[in-house]
């Protein structure tokens, strides 16, 4: 049988804790955010969330095109098709202003607020 | 130098193309990864974006005669997670080398080799902090000598730290390296090298538009013929100025020059050290986004 040396398990327990940040999943409760898209708009656009803890965004594109939600401070994009749905999670944040805009729509903002 | 004025001259047109608004604070936040030429930024993209871009790094001016060599990256870069950015992809290289001192006359195109990177975004930047540091680490396999273009094999591990400060609100960036690359190089002559190179940097990189970036930068940069970095042979100060323009929201291309303004080598009256670096250096680097 294959005996895991110390120093094999402390690279090994290093890799697991290195790896811990890298997923996005969290065992922690996501705060969901549920945010709408017409008229080339978000609504509401302006949303809150706590600090610390994850956040789940529920994009409805209400609108006949697809649309692209994007934020570069939140590190996240998803394309959004026509009259659907789409989900995205983000890591928990620190307290600050996050904003996010449709990258097909100059115009399109919102900030998420994280306090 | 010529070239890169008539890439700021492009780079009207893309000021021309963007929003109208001289107001900062509509414009969209940044990615800083490219922003300040040779110096990277903290930025690691965006979770689930893939980009293809081709790099080059063209490397001017060595004492005697004529020197030009370029290296490319064709480059592969996704972000799998919210922290991570991976990298890897294909090196390939010219040469046009005559009557250099210390280098053989060659003119070559060649492939040369590969390589990945690995990003760790380790600060994060929000509208409280605004600093933000990656560290970053770069595995390189050579088949062709970078400087001299001979066949060898050469192994290298860039290793650096990336960092970036905003400023002003979406107009003035700061951004700080530093670099420990060692490598090891084994020729046909069956003789092998260590070398290190060390280094920082910093550049400051102003937002003209929403959509052009100029700036500058200086580099320090040491040269090793050992890892410890205990066998120093000489060092020089780069310098010069830096271009960045986004063209689409998912194209951007990123340009800077570099000459080399001070320099020592150990044992050499010479000024400067163009016996482990450049006169000039010229970096070139398209990217698309999907």
């Amino acid at each position: 049988m294959y005996v895991l040396t110390m120093s094999r398990k402390l690279v090994f327990a290093t890799l697991c804790t290195a790896m811990l940040p890298f997923s996005t999943a969290s065992a922690q409760q996501a705060t969901e955010i549920q945010i709408s898209y017409s008229n080339g708009q978000f609504q509401p656009r302006e949303v809150r969330a706590p600090a610390d803890k994850p956040v789940l965004f529920r994009i409805r594109n209400l609108e006949g095109k697809a649309m692209e939600f994007e934020s570069t401070s939140l590190r996240v994009e998803k394309v959004v098709a026509a009259k659907s749905q789409g989900v995205i999670n983000v890591r928990p944040l620190k307290p600050g202003r996050y904003e996010f805009y449709d990258d097909f729509n100059e115009s399109a903002r919102g900030v998420l607020v994280v306090e | 130098m010529g070239a890169f004025i008539v890439l700021i001259g492009l780079s009207g047109f893309a000021r021309a193309g963007g929003p109208a608004s001289s107001d900062a604070s509509s414009w969209r936040e940044i990615e800083t990864k490219y922003i300040f030429g040779f110096t990277t930024g903290s930025g690691i993209g965006i979770e689930g974006e893939k980009e293809f871009t081709t790099d080059t790094i063209g490397r001017f001016g060595k004492r005697g005669g004529r020197y030009s060599a370029t290296e490319t990256k064709y480059e592969f870069e996704f972000t799998p997670s919210q922290f991570v950015q991976i990298e890897f992809g294909a090196l390939g290289s010219t040469h046009d080398i005559r009557n250099a001192t210390d280098l053989d006359d060659r003119r070559q195109v060649a492939f040369s080799g590969g390589f990945g990177e690995f990003r760790y975004l380790a600060l994060e930047r929000t509208s409280n902090n605004p600093l933000s540091v990656t560290l970053a680490f770069e595995p390189t396999v050579r088949l062709v000598d970078e400087t001299s273009g001979e066949r060898v094999h050469n192994y290298e591990f860039e290793t650096t730290l990336n960092a970036d400060l905003e400023l002003v609100r979406n107009r003035l960036f700061a951004g700080f390296n530093l670099l420990y690359e060692p490598e090891y190089t084994h020729t046909l002559l069956d003789e092998t090298i260590r070398e290190t190179k060390l280094g920082g940097s910093a550049a400051l990189s102003f937002r003209l538009a929403p959509n052009v970036l100029i700036g500058a930068e200086v580099w320090y940069l040491r040269h090793y013929d050992d890892f410890a970095l205990s066998a120093f042979t000489g060092d020089a100060v780069m310098l010069g100025p830096t271009l960045f323009v986004r063209f689409t929201p998912k194209m951007f291309m990123t340009a800077a020059w570099n000459t080399q303004v001070w320099g020592r080598e150990v044992s050499s009256p010479f000024s400067l050290n163009l016996a482990e670096f450049q006169r000039n250096r010229a970096k070139l680097k398209f990217a698309v986004e999907f």
